[in-house]
């Protein structure tokens, strides 16, 4: 099936060629940040040369620089504060990775004793051979043999889930799969979404009812796959290396791959509205789906993808 | 871009199931959704820009193509062929591949360039009123496209920004200029010869026929020239990715990656004759045997049909807008 759709029209942007303000506002405009309530007043938002406050009281921070004694916002974000420095924190940028955050990475190279991994940051991420579970016990030593079958591991373009473990000196981060729940990923498919929308979770594994597991890269990688039973994916002995390390997918049947590739089109409708993804988001717009008994590319159709975000945000 | 294999495996098995299944669940002959607009390039004879699967929100994403079309006058002497020539050049930006490095870059351009080239510009498509002067003059028609981004399917995507940009471009309309001598030959008076512009105006074709003719000038008309010649038979191109035993359509990045092998099938639809295949491509590994190959075209031309006819439909639709807008911007002035 073919269809051509339009362009969408244009904003005629003739009328806004000069910034005008009512009347009334004129004044507030040059509303200075000086006073601390101005900051406290929860998030500001500010668009590229909006003018936040005076140069002589405040230092410029990221995505901000001076002019004529004034600290003008060089991005569109949220302004933030610490003490003297105003900073303005992008809504549409990569992804600044934070120790303990839950990342989904992408093995771009295999290099002596290290992988490096694609994780939407602006530097290459890190794995060192010494920070993953080796297999035959957790507890044991590197030996040469293992560094001479990195690729046994993860070779190039393996999909993994980790935890940011800590930074190296120009900034890159140091990742970590030493936990039963990180590792390989397998039986799904990737969804990649701006990385301010995914928040920090209680927990980052999701699981909905529909037999899909979710994992919530803080990254914006999202992985969609078949749900895996809590005690398979323990096995006996507490690991198994085998399991761990595969590149072969289970049997998945034809209702689980319909809901993961509802779930991913789904992420993609809410993230292309800009809205935050959550467990609960989600199961919501899953369930609505469900009711509206829609085909899975239907949801790309401009009313029903509507109706589905409108009714996500009466929820609120 | 690079998959897991257990990715790639997720992949196939989901194609080759029953029923076939995607990730995003289209089925096998599904396109995403295209957007298409004409007339975007002011400057150029005709131009039109094409977007594969963009967020129907007004996102990022998708395939986007710009096509422009322009015609430059040569002279039949210097390097231009009698009755014009066609030249086609596709340049990929480098943001639409930002991992490739810039000889892999010239090194894709100079691929997608060969196959446009080749197609569109075959001598059985070749535009009749590209002529101007016999023996003298003739436009060079050149067809550059730029492909803005690239998530998959990108040859279909270029063939159809071709089409509908070539379906727009505008011939300007020319009358022949000759020097005419004075009746009285050499032995007139000192009185110089005259230039003069032919009267005759009822028929263009017929003053181009003049063989004295040296020089020529355009009419001065409402509209900015006649369509390009044999504008219905401008091909369109179908990708077949394949996946043993079954072929599916518009393949997204991570299809394409874990379906290599692609065949692409260009067609054309001339009003008067049958159905024509234009160009047979095999892209990436793996090899095909001639029966497979006449299932495929079989099934392509199927395609290709629809396809057609869905551009056609909305160029027209396209056509009528424009003609609309100019009618409203005369209107208000």
């Amino acid at each position: 099936m073919i269809t051509f759709t339009s362009y969408p029209t244009q904003q005629d942007y003739s009328a806004h060629s000069s910034t005008k303000h009512h009347p009334d506002v004129a004044e507030d405009v040059h509303m200075d940040l000086y006073d601390d309530e101005a900051f406290a007043a929860g998030a500001k938002l500010t668009l590229p040369g909006e003018y936040l406050t005076s140069s002589q009281a405040f230092m410029r921070g990221h995505g901000t620089y001076v002019n004529d004694e004034e600290v003008i916002a060089s991005v569109a974000g949220t302004v933030e504060r610490v003490n003297k420095l105003v900073t303005v924190r992008p809504v549409r940028t990569r992804y600044n990775p934070e120790v303990g955050d839950l990342v989904v990475g992408r093995i771009t190279e295999v290099q002596p004793r290290r992988w490096k991994v694609d994780a939407h940051s602006r530097q290459d991420a890190v794995l060192m051979l010494s920070s993953v579970n080796l297999p035959g016990g957790i507890q044991r030593r590197k030996l040469e043999s293992d560094e001479l079958q990195m690729r046994t591991f993860f070779e190039e373009g393996d999909l993994l889930v980790a935890e940011v473990q800590a930074f190296f000196s120009d900034g890159a981060m140091s990742l970590h799969t030493r936990s039963l729940r990180y590792g390989k990923l397998r039986n799904g498919q990737l969804v990649v979404v701006p990385p301010i929308l995914v928040r920090r979770l209680k927990s980052h594994f999701i699981t909905l009812p529909c037999g899909v597991d979710l994992i919530l890269g803080l990254n914006g990688y999202i992985w969609i796959s078949k749900h895996v039973k809590e005690s398979d994916q323990e096995g006996e002995d507490g690991f198994d290396a085998e399991a761990v390390y595969s590149n072969k997918n289970d049997d998945i049947d034809t209702a689980t791959r319909i809901a993961i590739s509802r779930v991913s089109n789904i992420i993609q409708l809410i993230s292309a509205h800009f809205m935050p993804l959550t467990g609960a988001i989600l199961l919501e717009a899953y369930e609505w789906v469900v009711e509206q008994d829609c085909g899975t590319k239907d949801l790309f159709q401009d009313d029903l993808g509507d109706a589905l975000i409108t009714s996500l945000r009466a929820r609120g | 871009m690079s998959l897991s294999k257990a990715e790639k495996s997720y992949i196939q098995t989901g194609l080759l199931s029953n029923p076939p299944l995607r990730g995003d669940g289209r089925t096998l002959d599904d396109f995403r959704p295209i957007a298409l607009e004409t007339g975007v390039a002011p400057l150029a004879n005709g131009s039109a820009k094409l977007i594969i699967g963009q967020d129907p929100h007004g996102g990022g994403g998708g395939t986007e193509v710009l096509a422009a079309t322009k015609l430059e006058v040569e002279n039949v002497q210097d390097e231009g062929a009698d009755g014009g020539r066609v030249v086609c050049s596709v340049t990929c930006s480098p943001t639409a591949y930002p991992n490739l490095s810039p000889g892999a870059l010239d090194d894709l351009q100079y691929d997608m360039t060969t196959i446009l080239h080749q197609t569109l510009f075959h001598p059985s498509l070749h535009p009749p009123n590209l002529g101007i002067i016999p023996g003298r003059k003739s436009w060079l028609l050149s067809l550059d496209l730029v492909i803005l981004s690239d998530t998959g399917n990108v040859y279909d995507a270029l063939f159809m920004a071709a089409r509908a940009a070539l379906w727009d471009t505008k011939v300007p309309r020319t009358r022949s200029v000759e020097y005419k001598a004075r009746q009285s030959g050499r032995n007139a008076p000192k009185d110089p010869a005259t230039m003069d512009v032919d009267p005759e105006e009822q028929s263009g074709f017929a003053t181009r026929k003049l063989a004295t003719a040296t020089d020529f000038e355009l009419a001065d008309y409402w509209d900015e020239g006649e369509d390009l010649g044999g504008r219905s038979g401008w091909p369109v191109a179908i990708t077949l990715n394949l996946v043993s035993p079954t072929h599916f359509l518009d393949a997204s990045p991570p299809e394409d990656s874990a379906a290599p092998q692609k065949v692409l099938l260009a067609f054309s639809f001339p009003e008067s004759s049958h159905t024509k295949l234009q160009a047979i491509r095999s892209l990436g590994s793996g090899e095909l045997n001639v029966p497979q190959l006449k299932e495929l075209i079989a099934t392509g031309e199927k395609y290709a049909k629809q396809l057609f006819s869905a551009l056609n439909s909305k160029l027209k639709e396209e056509d009528i807008r424009r003609s609309q807008k100019a009618r409203d911007r005369f209107a208000k002035r």
